[in-house]
């Protein structure tokens, strides 16, 4: 999962980066308004975690910059404002959870799992995908029922493949969602993964489309 | 209700008993007065109507007795007293009161020649001309001796009878007077609870107040006499309502103000607990200890505001050199680990120079100030502190080398929790807050002003409350440079 995390609290920032990062997700981290619309215009995310009391650009214009723009990316609200009709304001501006701070990790993480499933129209964390199934929760993946471990890198990319299972992914979106704008990307690295996928669970697992881009081809 | 003082003077009692004096003292002898004149002149109305009466019975009668020859005193009855009457009632066959009067009519020698039923035999008075009384029998009478020709007419009238009737008289013209004062006393006490009236109410007012309820007292038609209370108590409300609105933003702030260093301190914890290494773990829990000490920072500085904004001044005197001396060895770990440098420069002989305060709160006024300028400034940067004279004041100032205040800024600073935007999550936005606080209840002026050739910032506190334990040599401009660390 890719996160866009807005947070000007350095400390915490870290803390909520290294927690995300240890869920597998993929996370870019801005520390004000104006480096978080910049962070929405440049990527796609497949979720915003974002804090409303930012120095310069304030969180909920940051909201509603971003949905007046028409982007429908699910944003978790987490903010040390916890009134009620703070509570609504953000989650009538277009966010789709809010969380007060402080605030417990694993929940955090849940709510931002069960975003994630309501974002492709399932209600269960577990992704069944033929003989595959992988579980987000628990960062396990089984293939007809073995348990095959698989590398933080390998997880993200065979997530992001069968969570839009049928639909041709390029290798541009591949790499953003495996590797965050700040990590060094080999130029053959998203090859070496798909290998290993291919031998760790079987090799018609990802179809190569040739000039496009990798599709993990919905189960018969 | 809680006992009542001892001799609470009551407005009410006070007003009654003093009117009631007042009254005494004015009207009381005014009716004695006018008793005793009255009596007097009734006295002699009663003599002018004695002798009168002798002059009609000298007319009718004595002249003609004069020339008789009789052998036995003529008795003459009078008509018998009209009992049937009252005393107060004319009647039209005359009137109670006139039936009192007795007569003898002697010749020279005091030979009784006529009397009255009502007198005795024996005579009156002896034969003087004029007024006299008399005791006669069981009574004490008046007598009028009248000489006439050859004979002497005595008239009687007996004393209690006219006593009674001038008493009577007098009592009539006197009661009045004392009859006013009950009257005059209970009006009073109408209208001195009328014009209590407003002060019940506000009684009432006050009475039924709860402790947070601080909305002014609205008193319909305050009399000029406890309008002034009545602002009085409003001025108070408002300065309980804004330190209590001051007091509630500040506990709602810190609330929320402690959210974020504890959410950082909630999520290393959780990350340290789940971490899949050693060096994570590390990591985190270094993260944590980050963490504390910055919410232990905050808590400080919250607990010194709240201090300071609530200090309770026990002023001494305090002298600002050994303060800053103070400070600075204070604040000197933090400047340790920034590499910042921090210069005291003082005029001579200002060592003595003190001002009037509480030493505890000059001294975090002036380490908040040296905090802020090793915080904002660059790493290694320099901090000037200087200390001199302006008129009769004090001047304090630290300089920084940090990126300056926008001039828009410089009023928002001095407000709780504000920080500048891009300034770091760092501070707790509290401390040139607990600055302004202290400053201002010493009596001191806060100002913002460009650093030293335009960069960075200098704060400048002025004291206005100067004291002087030795003569300040101020014509000698000699800057003693005192180079710490």
């Amino acid at each position: 999962m890719r996160i866009l995390l807005v947070e000007d609290d350095e400390l915490l920032g870290a803390g909520i980066r290294d927690a995300l990062a240890r869920a597998h997700c993929s996370v870019e981290w801005a520390l004000d308004g104006r480096q978080a619309l910049a962070a929405l215009r440049a990527g796609e995310f497949d979720l915003v975690v974002l804090d409303l009391g930012l120095p310069g650009i304030d969180g909920i214009e940051v909201l509603r910059s971003l949905r007046a723009g028409g982007g429908v990316t699910p944003v978790l609200v987490l903010s040390a404002r916890d009134t009620p009709p703070e509570r609504v304001l953000g989650l009538d501006e277009g966010a789709d959870d809010y969380m007060v701070k402080p605030f417990d990790v694993d929940e955090l993480l849940a709510r931002a799992r069960a975003l994630q499933r309501r974002q492709r129209g399932a209600a269960v964390n577990v992704i069944d995908h033929g003989r595959l199934r992988l579980d987000p929760a628990s960062l396990s993946v089984t293939c007809e029922g073995r348990a095959v471990p698989l590398q933080r890198r390998e997880f993200m990319l065979l997530h992001k493949l069968l969570q839009s299972a049928g639909q041709v992914l390029s290798r541009a979106q591949l790499e953003e969602s495996v590797y965050g704008w700040s990590d060094g990307v080999e130029s053959n690295s998203l090859d070496v993964h798909i290998h290993r996928l291919r031998r760790k669970l079987y090799p018609e697992v990802i179809r190569t489309v040739r000039g496009v881009g990798y599709v993990a081809d919905p189960p018969a | 209700m809680p006992a009542m003082p001892p001799r609470a003077i009551s407005i009410r009692a006070l007003l009654l008993a003093g009117i009631g004096a007042v009254l005494l003292v004015v009207l009381g002898p005014a009716a004695w007065l006018s008793y005793s004149g009255s009596e007097e002149e009734a006295q002699e109305l009663f003599d002018a109507r004695l002798a009168t009466s002798a002059r009609v019975l000298e007319a009718l009668v004595a002249r003609q007795l004069e020339r008789a020859t009789i052998a036995a005193p003529i008795v003459l009855a009078l008509p018998a007293p009209l009992e049937s009457y009252g005393h107060d009632q004319p009647g039209p066959l005359g009137h109670y009161y006139e039936t009192k009067i007795a007569f003898q009519v002697r010749d020279a020698a005091g030979r009784l020649l006529a009397r009255s039923a009502s007198a005795h035999e024996a005579p009156f008075a002896p034969l003087e001309a004029g007024f006299s009384t008399r005791p006669i029998a069981e009574w004490s009478w008046r007598v009028f001796s009248l000489r006439s020709g050859e004979v002497w007419i005595q008239v009687a009238e007996r004393d209690d009878v006219r006593d009674e009737m001038s008493q009577k008289i007098a009592f009539a013209a006197a009661a009045p007077l004392l009859a006013g004062i009950p009257l005059i006393l209970v009006l009073v006490t109408l209208l001195v609870r009328r014009g209590l009236t407003p002060l019940s109410e506000l009684v009432r007012q006050v009475a039924a107040r709860q402790p947070g309820s601080v909305e002014p007292l609205a008193l319909v038609q305050a009399p000029a006499e406890i309008s002034p209370l009545v602002d009085a108590l409003n001025g108070l409300l408002e300065r309980v309502r804004a330190a209590l609105e001051r007091e509630r933003r500040f506990t709602a702030d810190a609330a929320h103000e402690l959210r974020t260093p504890l959410a950082a301190l909630k999520v290393h914890a959780q990350n340290a607990v789940r971490a899949s290494s050693a060096e994570e773990r590390e990591a985190s829990l270094q993260r944590m200890l980050q963490g504390l000490e910055r919410t232990v920072h905050l808590a400080e500085q919250m607990l010194a505001y709240s201090r300071a904004a609530n200090s309770a001044q026990a002023p001494g005197s305090v002298r600002l050199l050994a303060l800053l001396g103070e400070a600075v060895e204070a604040i000197r770990p933090l400047a340790q680990e920034r590499g910042a440098k921090v210069n005291v420069v003082a005029a001579a002989g200002l060592e003595a120079l003190a001002v009037r305060g509480e030493r505890h709160q000059l001294l975090s006024l002036v380490t908040n100030l040296l905090d802020n300028a090793i915080r904002y400034g660059p790493p290694g940067g320099r901090v000037e502190v200087s200390l001199g004279l302006d008129g009769d004041g004090a001047v304090l100032g630290v300089a920084d080398q940090g990126p300056g205040i926008p001039p828009g800024l410089r009023e928002r600073i001095f407000e709780s929790y504000y920080r500048i935007p891009g300034s770091g999550g760092a501070g707790s936005g509290l401390g040139l807050s607990i600055v302004k606080e202290i400053a201002e209840a010493h009596g001191a002026r806060v100002e913002v002003h460009d650093g030293p050739g335009g960069r960075g910032t200098r704060i400048v506190v002025r004291f206005a409350a100067l004291e002087r334990h030795a003569p300040v040599a101020r014509t000698m401009p000699v800057a003693t440079s005192q180079e710490r660390q």
